[in-house]
């Protein structure tokens, strides 16, 4: 039932010249979005030819020899490489769980908060933030979470730790701490949209459920919940096709020798060979892959969540 | 329907932002294009209304530095003198493949730049054997036969390396280099003892901090750290080799009997070294943070005067710790550091020093004139000029009678108060201009009586030490730093090995295992170290370490010392 309605809705306007007239300044607008893709996203994809050439920057793209599928075979050969590929994955999967799941939660708390003044105050805090750059997060975790650190000296305090602990040298931490210090920094700018989409909820609503005796519980529950679901699944597919993008910054700038087994990203292995090696190709080869599996991610997803009759991409 | 629009909205505003983050991704790569828009300025910044014109060109070097004020007062001097200046730039948080890397993808470099192998490769640097010929202090700066060194395999040269070179008489005074470092409170605790090998070492500091938990205001005391961020973890690693008495190739030990290379990091010598270490760590004596700690924090560790020893080249530390001990009054604390050449046993002789009596010629690198560079030939007079005597002066000494007085007997002195100023932060941006990395003589002035710079002048060396640091070296029947640990010979004409290795490649199949190598080591040393069974985690370190095939790059390693052992042969017979 709900599938033939929706296809109503969908039914497409013919084009025609008077139609195109009418949305002209549209047109104008999009036209102009059109060409930035282009030579931004698109013009720069001709140096993905890199990753099929042996590649030296003093020939150039166009003089330097071609090695078919050899870069990316001896990119999969490479142990470091699959390890980074966990990495990246599993750094990504936590990281959208956690971001996702705790800017949903924090936006239903805060529009249950009754004092606007109260509201608004938290609101602007929590999202602060997301405005500072990762290498000051970094700055104030890896004091925060040092020898001598704010954390040791509460664990230390409170008796759960006998001896300080060094956070930063055991690889079973470091997922965690980066999905902290993302939950940290992105839980209240990630809010403002769920909490947008909250505040067009017909009011109407919330009071025909105030006569019929629902409760707070039953309102979160009944309205607001299915009032942002669209919202939640678009951001949800797009956050998929994300995941490879675990980050790079982050990773780089807490990392260290100790737990370079589970912090290094494809990023920072891209930087790492195709920066610091001179070795281009494999850099190129190493990008393409993840862009291909991001892809794949979001169309998995988008048929997945057609196939629940959900909102979609596409 | 209202819900259909609202997500339609959404929609757009995501897809537009998401679009805009997207672009953000791709161009990842290209990222260093903005970085090095900075060299463009610079060769055509000359100033047509100005009364005098001044060229201004603008520098990289791939090291740390502190960049100096854009009004610094000598730099200022120095320009209207010759009509030019330069505005150096250093590292910030990469590491220097990886600015390197990023200029080359950028293909826009600044004027000056520190040479390396990939620029060379890239073609980012200008021939300047043609020009030579103009540049008189240039040309004066190397012999012949070094400039022949200097060559490429193309028969040209790209760069000028910028130090080592001695004008007359070595009047070297301070170790530049690797040692294992410790503060004078130490020793002269324990009645300065002779302290020759490892165990000697840790055992001092073991017993120093039993029975000195703290510092003087309270600080706790850190007997052992070490440094370990990313290029610089030689702090942890490439110890085995002095141990075991030989100089720093770097990268290999090279027989100098059947003149052959080996690989350090399997020797008996480094297994006793990291188990010393793992013994130390669990005794709580090597700082637990010492794997995870950047070098920023390393510095500030060390400034604070807490930190007992360490092993560290000199230029890696001293110069910002010593002036921060100086500032808070440590010295009288006896917070300096002295370097001890410390072997594996006793029977074993020191080469922690290796040089030659005019100055090591390092033919690997120095400054270039990169591509982006509108006027060579201004670039190469600016550094023609450096060069001058009057201008050597103003780098190494500074302005007479505010950074440097003259005695009757024409000898150059400081006053206790500049050399206050002169080891302040602030006063060193805005002052002072020594053009660090452009070439430069040590030895002598051009006058013959006095050193090139200050650290170099006897009487100025000395009484600038701090008191501690001199009670130390008269205690050891030393005067300077480098009595402490000796000065050898350099061992051969191959010496040293790590320029061949440094500029080694993932090209070759050598240079892909050296640089797994050091993948490898660089996680697994700090494992062995924190190993709960310091046996099995060596063992596993070792199976892990072979599977890197470090026989490739040794067998590349040999190679090149053959060449280079053939090359002064040849040299000789000419």
């Amino acid at each position: 039932m709900g599938k033939t309605k929706q296809k109503e809705n969908n039914q497409r306007t013919e084009i025609t010249w008077k139609e195109i007239k009418r949305q002209k300044v549209l047109l104008f607008w999009a036209a102009i979005f059109v060409v930035y893709g282009f030579i931004f996203c698109y013009v720069p994809l001709a140096g993905w030819l890199m990753a099929f050439q042996n590649y030296k920057p003093q020939l150039g793209l166009l003089h330097s020899e071609f090695v078919g599928l050899a870069k990316f075979r001896q990119l999969f050969e490479d142990a470091a490489f699959l390890r980074v590929i966990r990495n990246t994955l599993a750094m990504g999967v936590i990281n959208l769980a956690a971001t996702f799941v705790m800017a949903i939660v924090f936006a239903i708390l805060l529009n249950e908060v009754r004092s606007k003044w109260g509201k608004k105050s938290v609101q602007t805090i929590s999202y602060l933030p997301h405005f500072l750059s990762w290498i000051i997060v970094t700055g104030i975790l890896h004091d925060a979470l040092s020898s001598s650190g704010i954390i040791n000296e509460l664990l230390l305090k409170s008796g759960i730790l006998q001896q300080p602990l060094n956070f930063f040298a055991h690889p079973k931490y470091f997922w965690w701490i980066v999905a902290f210090a993302n939950v940290w920094k992105e839980t209240g700018w990630n809010a403002i949209i769920y909490l947008s989409a909250i505040t067009s909820i017909d009011p109407c609503l919330y009071e025909a459920a105030a006569i019929d005796g629902a409760g707070r519980w039953a309102k979160i529950r009944h309205i607001t919940m299915p009032g942002i679901k669209p919202t939640i699944m678009i951001l949800l597919l797009m956050n998929v096709g994300n995941v490879l993008n675990a980050g790079f910054e982050v990773q780089y700038l807490l990392g260290n020798g100790l737990v370079k087994s589970v912090s290094e990203t494809i990023d920072i292995y891209v930087l790492k060979w195709g920066i610091s090696q001179n070795d281009y190709a494999i850099g190129t080869a190493a990008g393409i892959f993840k862009s291909a599996v991001s892809i794949a991610l979001i169309v998995i997803a988008n048929q997945l969540a057609k196939r629940a009759g959900e909102e979609r991409l596409f | 329907m209202k819900r259909q629009k609202v997500t339609a909205l959404f929609m757009t505003a995501v897809m537009a932002a998401s679009l805009l983050a997207g672009c953000g991704d791709s161009n990842e790569q290209a990222s260093g294009a903005g970085q090095s828009a900075a060299g463009e300025a610079g060769s055509a910044g000359a100033d047509e209304g100005g009364k005098k014109e001044i060229k201004e060109f603008t520098a990289f070097f791939g090291v740390p530095g502190s960049e100096i004020n854009d009004d610094n007062e000598i730099q200022q001097i120095i320009a209207e003198k010759i009509g030019a200046k330069c505005k150096e730039t250093w590292l910030t948080g990469q590491s220097a493949e990886e600015a390197d890397g990023t200029l080359i993808a950028g293909g826009e470099y600044p004027d000056f730049i520190g040479s390396s192998g990939r620029l060379l490769d890239a073609g980012a640097l200008v021939a300047l054997d043609e020009y030579l010929d103009n540049y008189p202090n240039i040309k004066n700066f190397y012999t012949d036969e070094e400039w022949d060194k200097i060559r490429q395999e193309d028969g040209h040269i790209y760069w000028i390396p910028q130090f080592g070179n001695i004008w007359e008489k070595d009047m070297t005074t301070t170790h530049n280099d690797e040692a294992f470092w410790i503060q004078t409170r130490v020793l002269k605790w324990a009645g300065y003892p002779e302290i020759k090998t490892m165990d000697q070492y840790f055992d001092l500091l073991e017993r120093y901090v039993a029975e000195n938990p703290t510092m003087e205001n309270g600080t706790p005391n850190i007997a052992y750290t070490i440094l370990c961020e990313d290029w610089r973890y030689f702090c942890l690693e490439n110890a085995p080799q002095f141990l075991d008495g030989y100089p720093n190739d770097g990268s290999v030990l090279v027989n100098p009997e059947t003149l052959t290379v080996a690989d350090y990091n399997t020797t008996p010598t480094a297994k006793l070294y990291f188990g010393k270490l793992n013994e130390e760590f669990k005794k709580g004596i090597v700082d637990p943070e010492s794997f995870t700690q950047t070098y920023d924090e390393y510095i500030a560790k060390l400034s604070t005067g807490r930190v007992l020893g360490m092993i560290d080249q000199w230029w890696d530390f001293a110069y910002s710790v010593n002036d921060s001990i100086k500032v808070q009054g440590l010295e009288d604390e006896g917070c300096n550091y002295v370097p001890l050449p410390l072997t594996i046993s006793e029977d074993v002789k020191n080469q922690w020093r290796a040089t030659s009596p005019d100055g090591t010629l390092n033919a690997t690198g120095g400054v270039a004139v990169s591509v982006s560079c509108k006027d060579v030939e201004g670039a190469l007079q600016f550094i023609d000029d450096l060069l001058s005597p009057e201008i050597r002066r103003l780098r190494a000494w500074g302005v007479e009678g505010v950074d440097y007085e003259v005695g009757e007997d024409g000898l150059f002195y400081r006053t206790d108060e500049m050399r206050m100023k002169v080891a302040d932060t602030a006063y060193k941006a805005s002052h002072l201009c020594s053009y660090s990395y452009f070439p430069q003589y040590g030895g002598l002035d051009a006058d013959g009586i006095n050193a090139a710079s200050p650290g170099e002048q006897p009487k100025e060396f000395l009484d600038s030490l701090p008191v501690n640091v001199q009670e130390c070296l008269q205690a050891y029947g030393c005067s300077t730093y480098i009595d402490m640990v000796g000065t050898n010979d350099e061992p051969g004409p191959w010496y040293p090995m790590y320029s061949y290795s440094n500029n080694m490649t993932t090209a070759t199949p050598g240079g892909t295992a050296w640089i797994k190598m050091g993948e490898i080591k660089h996680e697994w040393l700090p494992k062995v170290v924190m190993a709960e069974d310091f046996e099995k985690g060596w063992d596993e370190y070792m199976d892990v370490y072979a599977a890197c095939k470090p026989e490739d790059f040794l067998a590349e390693m040999q190679e090149e010392l053959d060449r280079r052992i053939q090359l002064a042969e040849d040299s000789k017979a000419e």
